[in-house]
Formats: structure tokens, sequence, C-alpha cells
């Protein structure tokens, strides 16, 4: 394994100024660096350890593919815990260890903070797990392989009026302390009313939360036919079974955050019938994918990919490939760092890219153009232990 | 009416989570009055144990992936068997935070580091072996129903089932507690050490036997809650961390070191939180400390706790 970590503690680069990180270094002629940097610990360490997952799939197998036309791919790995303090330190690290690029923060609120010392560094962004509004518009070097929820959520919400179009009344539910849930319940609700429906009620959690009982009470209290729940895997989990247990029959819609095998433990049986809007699916039929979804197989024992490994894999080859490209124009050691992470940058936007989330591309802001989405509904197994995403579009 | 019964149900629902949750902080600080900060990792243990015993898999992230024991236990049994191995890594956290500071002389609040910092290692290796994801137990009991309605109607009044059996092993616990301390040969021991504990040696009672005791009952009592809050909904290696600081607060609220106290203190806060508006919830775990903050400028000692006679 030829993927390290940044030396040097967090608490000595904070703060420190990034604009002339690295200004006059070059690359060597063996290796690309790339910054990995997610949150490996902390509360939402499962999204960061799925992202660790994909970008070690994506060293290995980019690197069997003759690395960057000839030179190894090294990841750098960063741990960013799960606040914004820790995402700013672990930026300033991977920055100053000399990266061309970065595939990080895990969070939103993490990508609001340490993605303008990226920008302001001149070091190009991929955020795999953003999806909260606003983040490519953080500068000009951040982009994002993970599609704006505004996207993808309300594919969900037509899925479930297909298969009930008696829908009237709607709850929706979801963790008022995660950036990405605020944004992505404000899409929900929006489409909620544009659909003509009841929004009969809004609660809110916190991802820390193991009890739902007033929430649910209150859910089922202003009977509805459908409850949407923006949060995380154990909480939205956790709400989705309380809310069964507590006697809910009707649909369930689970936000991106619930899209991940993780919450199947969780909820268990109850599981069962969630509707999840998806920005990838193992079922994506295209070479990339297939060789994806074995290299995770092979990797962790089995199993399917989560999205948030898809979409680390995704951001891995987005510069790995851009590098291929610009290499091909102008040699990479022609260049100093700087300018480098500049036309990288550049060349990051102006390609076109077939992964595992399927074709995709950029726009000038740095916002995905993806080609398609999917939305899935959870199939459980008969002792209610295990189950899958079943595409239903 | 209905809505104030559900808030109550609610409240009563999730204060006897803390409640028995507090029950081993209280244990060992009735007897050595030093909190010891590692038991969330005890209690998280617990889980962690109970759910291997089941024979059920851990997950893809840690170095044990899919590691899962060739044994398949009852959920009852492995309960058991999950807090007595709890018990027994919370004697090893009196070996390894507590006795060597004590034996020493050194101030008892160096044992609130030492403590901690074995939590925080505990949590580490958790991490390090199994991975960050959520573990449930399934469904464990049987066949019975997922919730009780206790007022039907268009408006039902409702508990979940496991909430109610938390409630039921809590009480249970405290009745088993309070009669082993105040009624066997061991709890007047317990006593004993927690009164003086120097004259308590001079006596011939063996004190670090009874220091052992205390902190294998408080692992016990930490396994056991660990294990069924974990069946209410899910755990992780964080499970004991977000609870330990209500935990805190309800063992001071009840009064320190007092058992049935830690049964009100929590069910106090539990209410407390219920009936925090939904739109307020980001503010609710601001709750306990808000009403500690109260009880203790009217009631300095806590709600059950008795005021302390300094000796001179």
């Amino acid at each position: 394994m030829s993927s390290s970590r940044a030396q040097g503690g967090a608490a000595k680069t904070a703060g420190q100024p990034a604009a002339d990180a690295g200004a006059g270094q070059r690359v060597t002629g063996h290796e690309v660096l790339i910054g990995i940097a997610v949150a490996e610990t902390s509360n939402v360490a499962l999204l960061g350890q799925e992202e660790v997952t994909g970008a070690r799939i994506a060293e290995r197998l980019l690197n069997e593919d003759d690395g960057v036309n000839g030179r190894r791919l090294r990841l750098l790995f960063q741990d960013t815990g799960g606040d914004e303090i820790g995402a700013i330190n672990a930026f300033q690290n991977v920055i100053n260890a000399g990266v061309l690029g970065i595939v990080g923060p895990t969070l939103s609120q993490q990508a609001f903070a340490a993605d303008t010392r990226a920008d302001a560094a001149g070091v190009p962004v991929l955020g795999p797990s953003n999806t909260a509004k606003g983040i490519p518009q953080i500068g000009k070097f951040v982009a994002r392989v993970s599609a704006g929820v505004d996207v993808v959520a309300p594919l969900a919400v037509e899925q479930a009026l297909k298969l009930n179009p008696a829908i009237k009344r709607v709850a929706v539910a979801y963790a008022q302390n995660d950036a990405f849930s605020s944004s992505e319940t404000k899409i929900f609700q929006a489409t909620v009313k544009k659909k003509g429906l009841d929004l009969a009620l809004v609660q809110r959690f916190q991802t820390s939360d193991t009890d739902f009982t007033s929430q649910v009470t209150n859910i089922v209290g202003s009977r509805p036919q459908l409850v949407v729940v923006s949060g995380l895997a154990a909480d939205g989990g956790n709400l989705v079974r309380q809310l069964r247990e507590l006697g809910y029959k009707g649909l369930v819609i689970g936000g991106n955050g619930l899209n991940t095998t993780n919450v199947l433990p969780v909820c268990g049986r109850f599981c069962d019938g969630i509707l999840i809007a998806q920005a990838y699916s193992p079922a994506v039929d295209n070479p990339i994918n297939k060789r994806f979804v074995a290299a995770y197989s092979q990797q962790t024992g089995g199993g399917q990919p989560p999205q948030f490994t898809a979409q680390t894999f995704t951001g891995v080859q987005v510069f790995v490939e851009a590098l291929r490209r610009l290499d091909k124009t102008s040699r990479l050691e022609t260049m100093d760092l700087k300018t480098l992470r500049s036309e990288l940058n550049n060349a990051v936007l102006a390609g076109t890219y077939e992964t595992p989330l399927g074709t995709i591309a950029f726009d000038p802001e740095g916002e995905i153009k993806q080609e398609k989405f999917y939305v899935a509904q959870i199939k459980m197994d008969r002792g209610g232990k295990d189950g899958r995403f079943v595409l239903i579009n | 009416m209905r809505l104030l019964f559900q808030k109550l149900l609610n409240g009563v629902a999730i204060g006897s989570v803390y409640a028995l949750f507090a029950l081993g902080y209280t244990v060992v600080f009735s007897i050595l009055r030093v909190i010891n900060f590692a038991h969330g990792a005890i209690f998280t243990v617990g889980a962690y144990i109970t759910y291997a015993l089941t024979g059920a898999a851990f997950g893809k992230n840690g170095q044990l992936r899919n590691a899962s024991l060739p044994l398949e236990l009852n959920f009852w049994l492995a309960l058991a068997l999950g807090a007595l191995g709890a018990g027994v890594l919370g004697v090893l956290v009196e070996r390894l935070a507590f006795k060597p500071l004590r034996e020493r002389g050194s101030d008892p609040l160096l044992t609130l580091v030492s403590s901690l910092g074995v939590a925080i290692a505990t949590v580490n290796i958790l991490q390090y072996l199994f991975g960050a994801e959520n573990y449930s137990f399934g469904e464990t009991l049987g066949s019975m129903r997922a919730s009780v309605t206790l007022v039907g109607g268009e408006l039902p009044v409702v508990i979940r089932t496991k909430q109610i059996v938390i409630f039921a092993v809590s009480m249970v616990m405290v009745v088993g507690l309070t009669l082993l301390i105040n009624r066997t040969r061991t709890g007047k021991g317990l006593r004993a050490v927690a009164e003086d504990l120097t004259t308590a040696r001079l006596l011939g009672i063996d004190t670090d036997r009874l220091i052992r005791l205390s902190f294998f009952i408080s692992g016990v009592l930490g396994g056991i809650a660990g294990a069924l809050i974990g069946l209410a909904g899910s755990f992780n290696h964080q499970f004991g961390v977000a609870i330990g600081l209500k935990g805190l607060a309800v063992i001071v609220l009840g009064g320190l070191g007092d058992i049935p106290g830690a049964v009100v203190g929590g069910l106090v806060i539990g209410v407390a939180e219920a009936f925090v508006p939904a739109e307020y919830n980001a503010y609710k775990d601001a709750v306990p400390f808000v009403v500690l903050l109260v009880v203790l400028l009217v009631r300095p000692s806590g709600l059950l706790g008795r005021a302390q006679v300094q000796k001179v």
C-alpha cells in the first residue's frame, strides 16, 4: 500500500497563510500526490471510513492502469474529524505536504469552512459527499462529484406519488444540527408544496439522538401518508424503526444520508420499503462501475459499495484522468506546483468522465453534471438482518 | 390531556434510560467519592460483547472485518455474559486508572483524568477493531408486540415495548442494589468503605476487594444498560460518549452517590426533555443542565442527597 499520512501536528499548521504553499515545488516524475481529507474519526466516522475505502480502491485500480502516465498515484490521508476546525487543519496539512488536489471533506458544513483555505491556496478540491447548496460557489478551485440535493431529492417524492397516488398529507423530520440535512429538507418541503400536498408537520431532531418517541408520536398523531426523513444512517434509521414500532404504516422517504447499507442494521426489518433517491447505484452498467463493484466486494468480503465510497472513488478518478490529459499537452514536470494545481483545476472542469456514477462532467462553477439519478427501495430479507437497494425507476 | 400523558410517558421512557446508565456511576461514586469517566466506555463494551455473543457479524470498516463468533446465544443469555464481561472490564479499569493512583496517595481528582484516558482509548480501540458502523440487536423480544397502546382512539397513547423493558429493568436494579447494600454483609462492608476507607481498613475489612467489587458491580450495571439501551435503538463505538454527560447531570441532580436519587434524577431530566417543544429541539441537550442548575440553587446536595457533614 503506497498511501500515507500527512506529517505534522494539526495545531501547528492551523491558521497559517496558505496562498503561497508549495509555490516553488515541482512534480519529480515518480509519483503524483493527491490528498484525501475526510472524517476518519468522530461521530461521522462511518461516512469517512466509507470514503477511505473508495479512495483506496481508486488508488489500487488506477495504479494498475499505469497511474498518471507511468507515475505512481499516491494518496495522502488526513483525518478531518467531524468538525470544521479539524477539516481546516487537515486541509492545511495536505496542502503544505504538496498535494496537487484534495478529495474531501466529508460534511458540507466542513466544506464551507475548509474549502475556502484550499481555494485561497489555489488547490483544487473535489467534494465527495458535500451536497448542500452553495458548495461549488465557494470558489473557483472548488467542485464536487456529489450531486446537489435539489436535483436528487424531488425524484423520491415523485416515485412515492407513483406508488401511492392517494398521498395527501406529508410529515417531514430532519436533523437540524446537520447542514446537509437542513439543506435537504428545504428541498423536500418545497417539492411537497409544489406537488400540491399538505405539509402537515415538520419535526426536528439531532444526529446524536437515539430516542425519537416525542417526534414519532407527533408524526403519527398528524396522520400522514408519507414521512420524509433527512438525517444520517444512525439517527435516520432509528427514527424509521421507532416510527414503525409505534404503528406508522405509510410510505417513508429517506434522504441521501440514509443512502448507505449501514442503515440496514439500524432499522432492521423496519427498513423494508424505504424509498431513497440515489446519486449512485451499484447497478450502473458500465465497465468502470463493474470493476469498482468487484474490487469493493473483494476488499470488504462481499456486499455492495455505498454511495460515498463510489463518489470518493470518482473524485480520485477525475483527478487522475485530468492529470493524464494535462500531461499529454504539457508535461507535469515542466510546471511549478502553483501552476500545475491551477492547470489541473482547469483540466478537471473541462473533462468528461466515465465513472461508477455514470457519465459526468462539470459546469464552469464546478457543479457536477450527472446524466442519471436513481430511486431505490429497500428490500429486507425474511429475517430482517440484511437487505438491498432495489432500483424502481 | 392525551398529549400531556403521551409526553409524560415519553419522558419516563427516556428518563429510565438515563437512570439505568447513571446507576453504574453512582455505585463507584458512593464508595470512592470519585467519578469513573470510563463508565461510558464500559457501557459501550457491554453492548459490543452482548452483540458478539448473539453470533452477529461485525462490519466491513474495522480490522476484524465481517468477524463473528462461532456461537449464537439467546439475547438474554448473551446479555448476562456481556454484563459479566463488562464487570471484568470495570475491575480492569480500577486496576489501571484508579488503584495505582490511590496507592500513591494521589489527589482523587487525578483519577478523573486517568479514567477519561481509559475511556478515550477504549472508544478508539473499538473503532479500530470493529469500525464505526452502527449495530443493532434485531428482533429479540420474540412474539411480543413492538408497542403497547395504553389509550386507544384516533390519537392513541402508545409506548414501545422495549422502553417498558428498560423501565422495568431499571426498577429491578434499584431494588436489587438497595437490598445488596442495606441487607447483606457485603453491603455493610461497602458502606463502611464509603464511610471511611482508612478506618474500614484498620477494622480488618479488605477494602481493596470491596473497591474491586464496586467496580465490578458498576461494570455489570453498565454492561446491562449498554445492551438494553442498544436494544432499544442502535449503538456504535461512540455510544457511551453522548449519554455520559447526561449521566453526570443525572447523578448530581439526584444526589451524588444516592441510588434512588439516580432514578429520580433520570426521570426528572427525561420528562423535562420530553416537554421541550419540537421547534426548540436543538436546545434539548441544555435542558438537563438548566434543571440541574435550578435544583442545585435550591438543594445543593441534589434531590435526594444528604448534606455532607464536614469532619474536623
